[in-house]
C-alpha cells in the first residue's frame, strides 16, 4: 500500500527581510512517520518549520496538508486542519497555570466539539501525570522538562493530525531529553505524524524514521535512518573530525551490540582522565 | 479638615474616571503591546458626535425625549462611533503593521490623534461645548461634597466595566485566547487563538471604553474643547504605568490613586500653608509637574509597575 | 547624507570650494531678497506676510531640531514644543529686561536679540538634558510617555509659575540687535531668521558628515553595535538631546521674535504642536535633513495655498496626520524613503539581475571568496599597545552570570595567549554568546575576573574595552543598515577621529584634515576587500555575505588585539568557512593578532583553533590543545546528548 504523503512542501523560498534563507527547499513527510530536519544554524531549519507552522510566508512555492495548499493559511487556520505545533523554545504561557495552558490549546477543539475537551484533557493527564499533579502551578514556576511536557501536552489538546516540534531537547538536561523522547516515540507509536526540527544530532537520529539534512537553504541529503551513509552524514552536518561514538545507530544494524560495546571503553576513558 | 473630606470624595471620584481610562490604555497595551496616544480623543470625539444628536442638529423625535433618554441616545450613538473608529484604525493601521515595532504603532496612534482633533474643529469649530448630564439634581452628600448622580453613574458603571472584563478574562475561551496573545501572540496563534479577532476586540473594547468615560466625566469638567479628553491621558498613562502598563486591577488602583493624589495636592496648595510657603495659591499646572514626576519615578524604579501582573521567567 | 568630504578642483583657489560658494550664494539671497521683495512689491508682500513666513522658519528649525533627536539619533520625544517655549522665554526675558540682565550687549530695553537667540539655544539644550537622562534608562514607548509628560508639566506648569511668566500678560521679544540698530521691518527679521536657518543648517550638516552624526547613528541602530565601535553610547545620548534641545530653544525664541511677544499658551508650545512636529518629521522622513525641512514647509504652506483656492485652512492640517498614518504602515522612512526607493530601486533591479544570471551567486556554494582580511588589517593606524605582563592576553577567572534566576555562565574561566586563535564550541544555550558578552562588558556578570592586557577591565564599560583593543562582531552581523558601506567604515573608526564635538560642528580644518584621514583609510579597506562598487550602497542592502564580510572589514579598520568573533561561519557554505578559516591563520601567522571564536562549525574550528574551550550548561566542560579536545568523550557526549555515566 503506496504512503500517504501527509505534509508536502514544494520549492520553498523564504527568508526575514531582504535575507533569504530558503532556496527552493523541498521535503515530503509520509503519514504516520517521525521525520527530522537537521542542519547547522543558519541552514534553514527554524525557517522551514516556521513557513509550514504559517509565521514565515513563503515568498515561493507551496505547502500541501494531506490534499490542501495552506501556503495562504494563517496560523490559526492551520491549528484548525490538524496541525499541532510545539514551538522553539516551548514558549509556555509562563503566567496561567498548567491547565489555563492547555486550554488555550484546544480553543481550536472547543470551537469544533466543545464536548469532546473533558476527554481529550484526561487523555493528556493520563499521558504526562506530572501535569495532573501540577494543574494548578503557574507554568513558569515548573522546570524545564515538565514544560516541555506541558508543550507537548498542549499541541496535543487540539486533536492533531500532524505534529510540529521545534528543537526540542535544547536546554534540556540528557536525561530529560531521553524521557521526553521515549513520550514522543509513543505518541507517534499511536499513528501520528511529526516533524521534527532538532541541534542534538544523534538523539535526533534515534528518534526519527526520516532525516532530511539542511544545507544553506536546501536539502542535501535524506532518507530513512536506518539505510543513511554515516559518512555522508557527518560530511553534510561538518562534524566529520568528530566521528566515532557521536553516529552509533547511523546505518548500523547492529546498534545495540556496538552501543554496549562502546560503554565500558568510555568509561575506562572517563576514569582515566578523571 | 472638612475640606480634606471633601477634596478625598473629588479625588476618588475623577480617580475612577482616570481608571476607566487606564483600563482601555491597558486593554490595548496587553493586547497589541502598544501605547494608544488617540485614546482620550477618541472620547472627544464621543462627547462631540453625543452633542450633535442631541444638542446641535438633534432629529425631531430626539429633542422631543426628556433629559435622561436623550442622553442615553447620544451616548449610544457616541460609543458605537467610537467603537467604529477603533475597529477601522486597527484593521486598516494595527494588523499591517503586525511585525513593525511598536514604537512605529505609537507614531501611527498619534496622527489618529491629531486627525480627530482637526477633525473636531472642521466640523464642530473649537469653540467650547457643554453636555447636558443623564440625570439632573444635586446628588448625594459624601463628606462635604455633593457627589452628583452623574458621578454615582459613573461609579456603577466603573465596576460592572471591570467586572465584565474580569469575567471575560477569567471564564471565557475568547478571553483566554486575549491574555494568551498579549503574553506571547506568535505562540498563541500558533495554538489556534484567532490573532485578529483578539486585536479587534482589544481596539474596539479599548475605544468604546474611551467613550464611556468621557461621557461620565464631562458634567464635572463642564466645557469640552477639542484635545481636551486628551489632557487626561496624561493622568490616565500615570494611572496605567502603576500597573506596569499589564495589569487591570493596577490600572484601576492606579486611577483612584493619582486622582486622590491630584486632589490633595490642589487641596494643600490651595487651603494650607504650603501654598503660601510656595507663592501661589493655585498653579493651574502644578499637578502635571506632579504627574511628571510620578511617571518618571514608576518608569525608572518600576518599569514592570507596582502593581505588575504576575511575572514569571520561564525556564 | 554621505559623509564625502567636497573635492577640490583645481581651477579655483583653494578657498573657495564649491561648498563654500554655495554657502555664500545662500547667505546672500537669504540676506537681500526678503527686504528687497518687500521694498519693490510692498502690497503683496506685506509686513503680515513676512511675519507669516518668519514664523514659518521657526517651524523649519524646531523640525530639524526634532529630526536630529529621532531621524539621526533615534530617540523619541513628544514634548518638544516644550523646549521652544523654553528658548522663547529665554529669550525675551533677556532682551525685554524682564528678567536676569547681563553686563555685555546691553541694549535698551535689555539685551541684544543676539543674545537672547543664543540664550535660548543654551537653556534649551539644558532643559533637554531633563529628558535627556532619563534617555539613558528608557526606551522606545516609555521614553515616548515620560516626554509627553514632560512636555505637558512645562507648559502647564513651569511656564505659569510667576516667577517666569510674570502674570498671563506674556513676555516681549523686541527685535534690537545694537544699541543702535533693531530690526523694525518685519522683512529685514525675515532675512536675519533665515540666515538663522542657514546656520542651523549648516551646522546640522557637519554633524552628519563628523564623527557625531555617525555615531548618533550608530545609537539608533543599536546600542552595543554603537559600544562595540567604542563609542560612548551615554555621552552621545545626551549630546543628542543638548544639540536637538539647542536647536529647538533658537526656534522658538525665533518664534517669539516674529510676533514680538508670546505667552506660554501660544500655538507653537502646546502638546499639540509637539505632535505637529512629530507628524512633520516622520512624514518627511527621519533622518533626511532635506526631506524635513521640505516637509515643514509644506505644514507652514500648505493652509496658505489651501486658502488662496477658497479652501478652508482647517483642512490642510487634517492631510498632515492621514499622511502620517499612511506613511507609518506603508512606507516607514516618509518621503525620503520615497525618493531613495526609486534610485535604490534601479540599484536593487540591477542586483537581482545579476543573481540571476548567476542563480544564488552568493549562496553558491561555489562562490567561496573570502577576502584577504590580512589587507584591511594591514590598513589599520599604527597604535600603541601596552605590553602585555606575561603572556596572556586575555584572562577570564571564574565569571559568573545569572539572568534572574537562571545561570547563564557558571564559574568559567579561560585564558587567550597573544597570537592565538582559541575556539569557544559547545551547544545551543550553552553559555557562549553570553560569556562573550561579559568578556565585552556589554553585561556585568556577578563574580569573576577578567583581564586585558594584564589590567582588569572590571569597572570599564563595553566602548572603553573596545578602545583598548577589543573588536567584537555580532551573530546577526553587526552593522548600521541604514548607513551605507562607506560610512559604515568610517563609523568603525570612531575611536581613532582625533577632534573633539566642537571642531565637528564648526568643521575646523583638523577635523576635515582628520576626516580626510579616516576616508582614505576606509577606501583603502574597500579596495582590500573588493567592495569598491558598493561603496555608496546602503548597508541594509548588501547579501548576507557581503554583509559579514563588511562587518569582518569594520572590525579590523582600527586593528584591535583581539577579535572575538561570534559564529562567523554561519550560514556560509563549507567551503566560504575553509576560506574564512585561510584568512583567519592568515592574521595570525602574519600580523600576529589574536582571536576568540565562538563556532559550530566543527571542522572550521579544528582547523584553524589552536586551543579549545567546551562550554556547556554555563561552564567549561573541557579544554585543551585541538587534538585532545577532539578525542575527549565528553567533547562528543556535549554535542550529540550521550549520557555522560
Amino acid at each position: 500500500m503506496p504512503d500517504k504523503l501527509l505534509l508536502r512542501a514544494e520549492r520553498l523560498v523564504a527568508g526575514f527581510g531582504d535575507n533569504t534563507v530558503l532556496h527552493g527547499l523541498s521535503v515530503n513527510v509520509r503519514e504516520g512517520e517521525i521525520a527530522g530536519l537537521f542542519g547547522l544554524n543558519g541552514a534553514g531549519k527554524s525557517v522551514t518549520m516556521k513557513v509550514v507552522a504559517g509565521l514565515v510566508p513563503a515568498r515561493e512555492g507551496k505547502v500541501f496538508f494531506g490534499s490542501e495548499d495552506i501556503t495562504k493559511l494563517t496560523p490559526e487556520q492551520r491549528v484548525e486542519l490538524g496541525i499541532g505545533n510545539v514551538p522553539q523554545g516551548r514558549q509556555v504561557f509562563a503566567t496561567m497555570t498548567v491547565e489555563e495552558n492547555l486550554r488555550v490549546g484546544a480553543v481550536a477543539l472547543r470551537r469544533r466539539d466543545r464536548k469532546r475537551y473533558a476527554e481529550v484533557l484526561a487523555g493528556v493527564f493520563d499521558r504526562f501525570p506530572v501535569l495532573a499533579q501540577r494543574r494548578d502551578q503557574v507554568a513558569g514556576t515548573m522546570s524545564g522538562g515538565e514544560q516541555a511536557s506541558l508543550a507537548v501536552g498542549r499541541a496535543l489538546m487540539s486533536e492533531p493530525k500532524l505534529l510540529l516540534i521545534d528543537e526540542p531537547s535544547a536546554g534540556l538536561a540528557p536525561l530529560v531529553v531521553e524521557q521526553l523522547f521515549e513520550t514522543l516515540r509513543r505518541i507517534a507509536a499511536t499513528g501520528m505524524t511529526m516533524l521534527l526540527v532538532e541541534q542534538n544530532v544523534t538523539f535526533g537520529l534515534k528518534l526519527v524514521d526520516t532525516a532530511h539534512i539542511l544545507q544553506m537553504g536546501r536539502i542535501v541529503y535524506e532518507g530513512a535512518t536506518a539505510s543513511l551513509d554515516r559518512e555522508q552524514v557527518a560530511t553534510h552536518l561538518g562534524i566529520g573530525r568528530l566521528l566515532g561514538a557521536g553516529l552509533a545507530g547511523v546505518g548500523a544494524t547492529n546498534e545495540k551490540e556496538e552501543g554496549r560495546a562502546r560503554k565500558p571503553a568510555r568509561r575506562a576513558r572517563k576514569a582515566a582522565t578523571t | 479638615m472638612e475640606q480634606l473630606g471633601r477634596y478625598f470624595v473629588i479625588g476618588v471620584t475623577s480617580g475612577l474616571i482616570y481608571a476607566l481610562l487606564a483600563v482601555g490604555i491597558v486593554l490595548v497595551y496587553r493586547g497589541s503591546r502598544v501605547l494608544n496616544f488617540a485614546q482620550g480623543e477618541i472620547g472627544t470625539l464621543a462627547l462631540y458626535v453625543s452633542w450633535a444628536i442631541t444638542v446641535q442638529q438633534p432629529l425631531p423625535w430626539v429633542s422631543t425625549l426628556p433629559p435622561t433618554e436623550k442622553w442615553l441616545v447620544g451616548a449610544v450613538a457616541a460609543v458605537i462611533v467610537a467603537g467604529l473608529v477603533g475597529y477601522v484604525f486597527e484593521r486598516l493601521v494595527v494588523r499591517p503593521m503586525a511585525d513593525s515595532s511598536r514604537l512605529s504603532v505609537a507614531v501611527a496612534t498619534i496622527g489618529l490623534l491629531t486627525f480627530l482633533v482637526i477633525f473636531e474643529s472642521i466640523l464642530w469649530t473649537p469653540n467650547g461645548r457643554i453636555l447636558p448630564p443623564p440625570v439632573a439634581g444635586l446628588g448625594v452628600r459624601v463628606l462635604n461634597y455633593y457627589v452628583s448622580p452623574t458621578q454615582m453613574i459613573a461609579v456603577v458603571v466603573v465596576v460592572l466595566v471591570a467586572a465584565a472584563l474580569t469575567a471575560l478574562f477569567r471564564f471565557t475561551d475568547f478571553g483566554l485566547g486575549v491574555q494568551a496573545a498579549a503574553e506571547d501572540q506568535a505562540t498563541a496563534r500558533l495554538m489556534g487563538v484567532r490573532a485578529g479577532r483578539v486585536s479587534a476586540f482589544t481596539w474596539t473594547a479599548a475605544a468604546v471604553i474611551a467613550a464611556i468615560a468621557a461621557l461620565l466625566i464631562e458634567p464635572t469638567i463642564g466645557v469640552f474643547a477639542p484635545g481636551y479628553i486628551s489632557r487626561l491621558f496624561v493622568f490616565a498613562l500615570a494611572a496605567s504605568l502603576v500597573g506596569g502598563l499589564t495589569s487591570l486591577p493596577g490600572a484601576f488602583v492606579g486611577g483612584i490613586v493619582v486622582g486622590v493624589l491630584d486632589s490633595l495636592l490642589v487641596y494643600v496648595l490651595r487651603s494650607t500653608s504650603v501654598g503660601d510657603f510656595v507663592g501661589t495659591r493655585s498653579i493651574p499646572g502644578v499637578d502635571t509637574l506632579v504627574i511628571f514626576a510620578i511617571i518618571l519615578g514608576v518608569l525608572l524604579l518600576r518599569p514592570n509597575g507596582i502593581l505588575a501582573a504576575r511575572r514569571v521567567r520561564v525556564a | 547624507m554621505t559623509a564625502t568630504t567636497a573635492t577640490l578642483p583645481r581651477s579655483l583657489p583653494p578657498i573657495l570650494t564649491p561648498r563654500r560658494g554655495n554657502i555664500i550664494l545662500a547667505a546672500l539671497t537669504c540676506a537681500v531678497l526678503p527686504p528687497v521683495t518687500a521694498r519693490l512689491m510692498p502690497h503683496w508682500f506685506t509686513g503680515s506676510v513676512a511675519v507669516f513666513f518668519a514664523v514659518g522658519t521657526s517651524t523649519v528649525v524646531a523640525a530639524m531640531a526634532l529630526n536630529v533627536l529621532m531621524g539621526y539619533a533615534g530617540q523619541v520625544s513628544l514634548g518638544h514644543a516644550a523646549l521652544l517655549a523654553a528658548g522663547a522665554y529665554t529669550s525675551g526675558l533677556l532682551t525685554s529686561n524682564a528678567g536676569f540682565p547681563l553686563p555685555f550687549f546691553r541694549v535698551p530695553g535689555g539685551q541684544s536679540m543676539l543674545v537672547g537667540i543664543a540664550a535660548a539655544g543654551v537653556v534649551g539644550g539644558l532643559v533637554a538634558l531633563i529628558i535627556g537622562f532619563p534617555a539613558l534608562r528608557l526606551r522606545g514607548l516609555h521614553l515616548a510617555v515620560v516626554t509627553m509628560a514632560f512636555g505637558f508639566a512645562m507648559t502647564d506648569a513651569f511656564l505659569h509659575l510667576p516667577a517666569i511668566s510674570k502674570g498671563s500678560a506674556g513676555v516681549n521679544l523686541p527685535r534690537n540687535i545694537t544699541p543702535s540698530f533693531t530690526l523694525v521691518q518685519d522683512a529685514d527679521y525675515l532675512a536675519f531668521a533665515l540666515l538663522v536657518v542657514l546656520l542651523l543648517w549648516l551646522i546640522d550638516d557637519n554633524l552628519v558628515r563628523s564623527k557625531v552624526g555617525r555615531a548618533f547613528h550608530g545609537i539608533r541602530e543599536n546600542d552595543a553595535l554603537a559600544q562595540a565601535y567604542a563609542i560612548d553610547v551615554s555621552r552621545y545620548k545626551l549630546l543628542a538631546f543638548i544639540v536637538s534641545g539647542a536647536m529647538a530653544g533658537i526656534a522658538g525664541a525665533l518664534y517669539g521674535h516674529s510676533i514680538l511677544f508670546t505667552n506660554g499658551d501660544d500655538v507653537p508650545f502646546v502638546f499639540e504642536a509637539s505632535l505637529a512636529l512629530v507628524v512633520i518629521v516622520v512624514v518627511g522622513g527621519l533622518g533626511s535633513r532635506l526631506a524635513v525641512v521640505l516637509a515643514a514647509t509644506a505644514f507652514v504652506v500648505t493652509p496658505k495655498l489651501f486658502d488662496l483656492v477658497h479652501v478652508p485652512e482647517a483642512w490642510a492640517a487634517a492631510i498632515g496626520p492621514l499622511l502620517l498614518m499612511v506613511t507609518v504602515v506603508r512606507h516607514p522612512g516618509g518621503f525620503a524613503e520615497l525618493l531613495g526607493d526609486l534610485r535604490e530601486r534601479r540599484h536593487r533591479r540591477k542586483i537581482e539581475s545579476e543573481r540571476r544570471d548567476q542563480p544564488g551567486a552568493d549562496d553558491d556554494p561555489a562562490s567561496t571568496r573570502i577576502p584577504e582580511l590580512g589587507l584591511v588589517a594591514q590598513v589599520a593606524p599604527a597604535v600603541k599597545r601596552p605590553e602585555v605582563a606575561g603572556k596572556d592576553l586575555l584572562v577570564v577567572d571564574d565569571v559568573t552570570v545569572r539572568f534572574g534566576g537562571v545561570l547563564a555562565v557558571d564559574g568559567a574561566s579561560l585564558s587567550v595567549a597573544r597570537g592565538q586563535i582559541v575556539g569557544l564550541i559547545g551547544p545551543n544555550g550553552a553559555g557562549k554568546s553570553t560569556l562573550f558578552n561579559a568578556i565585552g562588558g556589554y553585561l556585568r556578570p556577578e563574580s569573576g575576573r577578567i583581564q586585558f592586557f594584564g589590567q582588569d577591565v572590571h569597572d570599564l564599560p563595553a566602548h572603553r574595552r573596545a578602545r583598548l583593543g577589543m573588536g567584537r562582531t555580532f551573530q546577526n552581523i553587526g552593522l548600521a543598515r541604514n548607513l551605507t558601506v562607506l560610512e559604515n567604515l568610517l563609523m568603525a573608526q570612531h575611536h581613532i577621529a582625533d577632534y573633539d564635538v566642537a571642531s565637528a560642528l564648526a568643521y575646523l580644518p583638523r577635523t576635515a584634515r582628520v576626516e580626510r584621514d579616516l576616508e582614505q583609510r576606509a577606501w583603502q579597506a574597500l579596495k582590500a576587500i573588493g567592495f569598491e562598487e558598493f561603496a555608496y550602497r546602503k548597508a541594509g542592502n548588501l547579501s548576507g555575505g557581503q554583509q559579514r564580510i563588511l562587518e569582518m572589514a569594520c572590525v579590523l579598520i582600527t586593528g584591535p588585539e583581539l577579535l572575538m568573533l561570534d559564529e562567523p561561519s554561519a550560514g556560509m557554505s563549507p567551503g566560504a568557512a575553509e576560506n574564512l578559516a585561510m584568512r583567519l591563520r592568515d592574521l595570525r601567522d602574519r600580523l600576529g593578532r589574536t582571536v576568540l571564536l565562538i563556532e559550530h562549525n566543527v571542522p572550521m574550528v579544528l582547523d584553524v583553533c589552536d586551543y579549545i574551550y567546551v562550554l556547556n550548561y554555563g561552564a567549561v566542560l573541557a579544554h585543551g590543545s585541538t587534538e585532545a579536545i577532539a578525542r575527549r568523550p565528553e567533547v562528543i557526549a556535549a554535542y550529540f546528548g550521550e549520557q555522560v555515566a
